[in-house]
């Protein structure tokens, strides 16, 4: 046989009135030279062939006429087209604006979403880059998970696996309890900056696509005193970025470091946000504790040879830290994994040890909504068109009389709707352009429209072209199979299968609507109630003030002196950000303990004062106090680490925390430790004012947080003149970890306030049509008497049957996703049936009040205009 | 050419036998491509008829065309040759001979 593509490129192009001769004809000559020529010729003049009879090569002589036609019939449609938008111009302006609503808000979707998915995917090596993970399962389960590494893994791994080309650590955290928001200081000259960076090995920047403005990828990392740093913190300390190399910087009053390489600003689509680098093993020096196999604190990434399998790597690099750390057994251990860089932003939450879920799950369901979007615009734009067919349908009937085919009137109607598509596609990206900005504030993205990619203006063609087919096909082929002698006697009535079609529509969009609905209730009920809710302490009038510089020598000095300061209440210290405490171990022991069990202990250590600071309250025992001696060895829990210790007799407990012995002395009322996605922690505190770590916190009098803030400022210019005076909230602090809900919340109410929008435009269509559908029922029912309280009635209930069907289906629906999302939160709303009750009404009385409008215009009409044609 | 072809064939021309009989006559391979499209202007001409024939297992159940030549492509070919002999008989002898 001969080549299937040849057949294919045959029987595609040739014109089928000679298709099958021709296709018999070169079957027959293929055999034939089968046999003379052997297949290798025959196939090639077989194809050979076929390419020949492609059209313009063969091209049989068309009849002129039928040219001149399509052209004059194109311009044609496009003169009726134009009338029919200026003849009825407010309800083209209502189905245009309709459809470019709908995809405006799918096409900022889609540019959220590419944006979400660009996030770290932008480095050249992409594909042969990883991030290392741990895992750790006890008694064959896993307990816990998480990117957290030793700081000599990187290294290590690079010596042990050849696969490995490049490996670098990373700091995320600096100190146990800081999260994010440390900010390291920086001096030059007079000038004193405080910048957040990070540390990382010399391998860095020949991994990633940062780019160097002055300095080699090569050096820029290799000696102690190496210190790159950003175009920002160059032009902070320098004034431009081209003098800074080889500068000298004093790093915490205490270390100088030279500049060794300038890079680009980090682009806001990578998750590691540094304005500077320094060398890794000097840090590490310097962090003695960071040198143990045992202590998890650092991230790993690594860059694999592009020729490596990276499962393999995987399963090599799986028990790694068996030969390293020690007492691990095949139910108790730590083991690796790797996960692709570039995924790491999305896909950050582990299940089952695994990082599997997190972000995505809103691209998902934001995908979701922008495909619901574009549907409900869609089916609304089909739905007018439709409802509109009645005033054309005499159109319809002429243009069928005088010998319009059926084809060239399916024509008709889908170049009608490109046309409107092409104007809602350049309404819809004029919308983006406008609300980008409002858009980008909104979700803290820098999202421009791609008018410099050249898909862009190859893909709003195709989108113009498959919308317009999509949108027109319904009243394209419904409304050219309409037989003309009916329509033009006038009994133009829709079928049963119509009809039902359309309510069908629109019960589809207000399932839609009434989820969105849901979902944005629902959404900003949880959110709210994570910012109200009572947390057990008063996270009001609460300052934290980092601890560093002189502050920590003389950290006594300035207890004592703010302490007595207007507008102060009391001063304490925490090793951990009270309102998220991230650092939990398992390193409490107790006599009596279970040996098999594991327990999670959040542990901090505190001033004397942290009680009365953070307004928590004792159910047992007492407070630390600075007259009793042995309480620098004491150890306050709460009643959540009672309850995980089973003790009966919690107060005077003997317990060992690492290598401090004490015993418990009070226990105190469960406050929350972190976000509420996250259930109470077990807490153990002690009391070390002594450390060099932590954060200093401050209440301030109720109403006076401006005398307190210039107070404070006053000590710390004098005690800490080297550092400027930083501060933050603890409220404002507990609102950032709520950052992402926040946002969710905010697209949410917008998308929910556009999906009604764009659903009461559908049910104004269907009102339009059914009120042209029932002119006569309804002046029938006038002559005989009704009021036209009667036909409203009567007119709206029909509409209000699919409302309740399209809410009915909805709440099963909503409930199930929005259980689903509540699920990520430990403390969460219940969802309430109001909430759907609510819903539910919120859409009736729109939906009512958009019908409302078609039957009181129906109602009163004169009954003999609409039966006079009887 | 073609046409006269078609002609020699007599019955049963149709667009394989046409080309193989071509190649046989001339000694030149002739694509089936050429054969196909000439044959279709032909027929708009008027030159030809054409009319399906029966399938056949060899040719995976496809038709052929058979074309044969009407009274409008006779005269044609009686003109062409017309034409030609005319030409003919006025070269010089000594070509002739030469030739021949």
């Amino acid at each position: 046989m001969p080549p299937k593509w040849a057949r294919k490129i045959l029987a595609w192009s040739c014109p089928k009135d000679s298709l099958e001769e021709v296709q018999g004809d070169l079957l027959e000559l293929y055999n034939y030279w089968l046999e003379t020529e052997g297949e290798r010729e025959a196939n090639k003049k077989y194809i050979l062939n076929a390419i020949r009879l492609q059209r313009p090569f063969s091209k049989v002589q068309g009849k002129p006429s039928i040219k001149f036609n399509m052209s004059a019939m194109l311009k044609h449609f496009s003169v009726v087209a134009y009338r029919n938008v200026m003849r009825s111009r407010s309800f083209s302006l209502i189905n245009i604006v309709g459809l470019s609503l709908g995809l405006a808000s799918s096409l900022m979707i889609l540019l959220w979403i590419m944006h979400e998915r660009s996030v770290d995917n932008f480095h050249t090596n992409n594909t042969q880059l990883f991030r290392v993970y741990t895992n750790f399962t006890n008694q064959g389960q896993i307990m816990d998970a998480g990117y957290n590494t030793p700081a000599m893994l990187p290294a290590e791994l690079k010596k042990e696996i050849p696969e490995i080309e490049y490996a670098t650590g990373f700091v995320k955290y600096f100190r146990l309890s800081l999260q994010d928001d440390i900010y390291e200081t920086f001096r030059v000259g007079d000038k004193i900056e405080k910048l957040k960076g990070s540390r990382a090995e010399k391998d860095f920047f020949k991994m990633f696509d940062y780019k160097l403005l002055a300095g080699s990828a090569e050096n820029a990392l290799t000696g102690p005193q190496s210190l790159c740093v950003s175009r920002k913190m160059a032009e902070l300390l320098f004034g431009s970025a081209d003098n800074a190399l080889g500068k000298t910087v004093l790093f915490d009053g205490r270390k100088d470091l030279i500049v060794t390489a300038v890079f680009e600003n980090v682009p806001n689509i990578s998750t590691d946000q540094f304005d500077y680098l320094m060398n890794w093993d000097a840090w590490v020096k310097e962090n003695p504790f960071k040198q143990s196999w045992g202590h998890f604190g650092t991230l790993s990434y690594i860059q694999l040879r592009p020729d490596a399998d990276w499962k393999k790597v995987e399963n090599k690099m799986k028990g790694f830290l068996k030969s390293r750390l020690g007492g691990m057994t095949a139910d108790r251990k730590i083991e690796l994994g790797l996960q692709r860089f570039g995924d790491q932003y999305l896909h950050s939450k582990f299940e089952n040890g695994i990082p599997t879920s997190g972000r995505i799950e809103y691209i998902w369901i934001f995908s979701g909504v922008a495909a619901l979007i574009l549907f409900i615009a869609c089916i609304n734009f089909m739905n007018l068109a439709t409802a509109r067919a009645v005033d054309r349908s005499r159109e319809i009937g002429i243009r069928k009389v005088v010998g319009s085919s059926r084809k060239n009137l399916i024509w008709q109607f889908i170049s009608e709707a490109t046309l409107f598509t092409f104007l809602a596609v350049i309404l819809a990206v004029g919308l983006v352009h406008l609300f980008l900005p409002w858009f980008n504030e909104l979700t803290g993205k820098d999202i421009s429209l791609p008018f410099g990619n050249p898909y862009f203006f190859l893909i709003l063609p195709l989108l113009v072209i498959m919308m317009g087919l999509l949108t027109g096909s319904y009243p394209a082929f419904y409304l050219s199979s309409l037989k003309p002698t009916k329509i033009l006697k006038g009994s133009f009535v829709f079928g049963h299968g119509a009809v039902f079609f359309r309510k069908g529509l629109v019960v589809v969009q207000n399932v839609m609507s009434v989820l969105l609905l849901i979902a944005t209730l629902v959404i900003s009920r949880q959110t709210n109630f994570i910012q109200s809710k009572n947390l057990g302490y008063d996270k009001e009038n609460l300052v934290y003030i980092p601890l560093e510089g002189d502050l920590i020598s003389k950290y006594s000095i300035f207890r004592e002196e703010a302490s007595i300061m207007p507008g102060i209440k009391a001063v304490d210290r925490c090793s951990q950000f009270p309102h998220a405490m991230s650092f939990r171990l398992p390193a409490v022991e107790w006599p009596g303990q279970d040996p098999n069990m594991m327990i999670n202990f959040a542990l901090a250590s505190v001033g004397y004062d942290f009680v009365k600071v953070m307004n928590l309250k004792l159910i047992e025992g007492r407070d630390f106090s600075r007259e009793v001696k042995a309480d620098s060895t004491n150890f306050l829990v709460n009643e959540e680490a009672v309850r995980q210790m089973r003790l009966k007799q919690p107060v005077g407990q003997q317990i060992t925390v690492f290598d401090k012995k004490g015993s418990i002395v009070g226990v105190l009322k469960d406050y929350h430790t972190n976000s509420l996605r996250e259930s109470i922690d077990p807490i153990v505190l002690d009391v070390k004012e002594h450390l060099n770590f932590g954060t200093i916190l401050i209440r301030t009098q109720p109403g006076q947080t401006k005398v307190a803030m210039e107070s404070l400022e006053k000590i710390c210019k004098k005690i800490n003149p080297s550092y400027p005076f930083l501060y933050t909230f603890l409220d404002e602090q507990y609102g950032k970890l709520y950052k992402s809900e926040e946002v969710i919340s905010r697209l949410a109410n917008v998308f929910a306030i556009l999906a009604i929008v764009i659903s009461s435009l559908g049910l104004f269509g269907l009102a339009i049509f059914s009120a042209e559908q029932r002119k006569k029922e309804i002046g029938i029912r006038k002559v005989l008497g009704a009021t036209l309280g009667n036909i409203l009635s009567k007119f709206s209930f029909d509409f209000l049957r699919l409302v309740f069907l399209g809410s009915a289906i909805a709440i099963p629906i909503s409930w199930y996703v929005m259980k689903g999302w509540l699920q990520n939160f430990a403390y969460r709303i219940d969802l309430a049936w109001w909430i759907f009750g609510l819903a539910c009404l919120i859409t009736v009385i729109i939906s009512l009040m958009t019908i409302a409008m078609q039957a009181v215009k129906v109602g009163l009409k004169n009954p003999v205009e609409a039966l006079r044609t009887e | 050419m073609i046409l006269l072809t078609i002609a020699v064939i007599g019955i049963d021309a149709y667009g394989v036998n046409i080309s193989q009989e071509l190649e046989h006559q001339t000694g030149r391979s002739i694509d089936f491509s050429t054969v196909h499209t000439t044959l279709k202007r032909l027929e708009d001409k008027g030159f030809l008829h054409s009319k399906m024939g029966g399938a056949t297992k060899e040719r995976g159940g496809r038709r052929k065309r058979f074309v044969s030549i009407t009274s409008i492509g006779y005269k044609a070919l009686r003109e062409s040759q017309g034409v030609r002999n005319k030409l003919w008989s006025q070269i010089p002898i000594q070509f002739q001979i030469k030739s021949i």
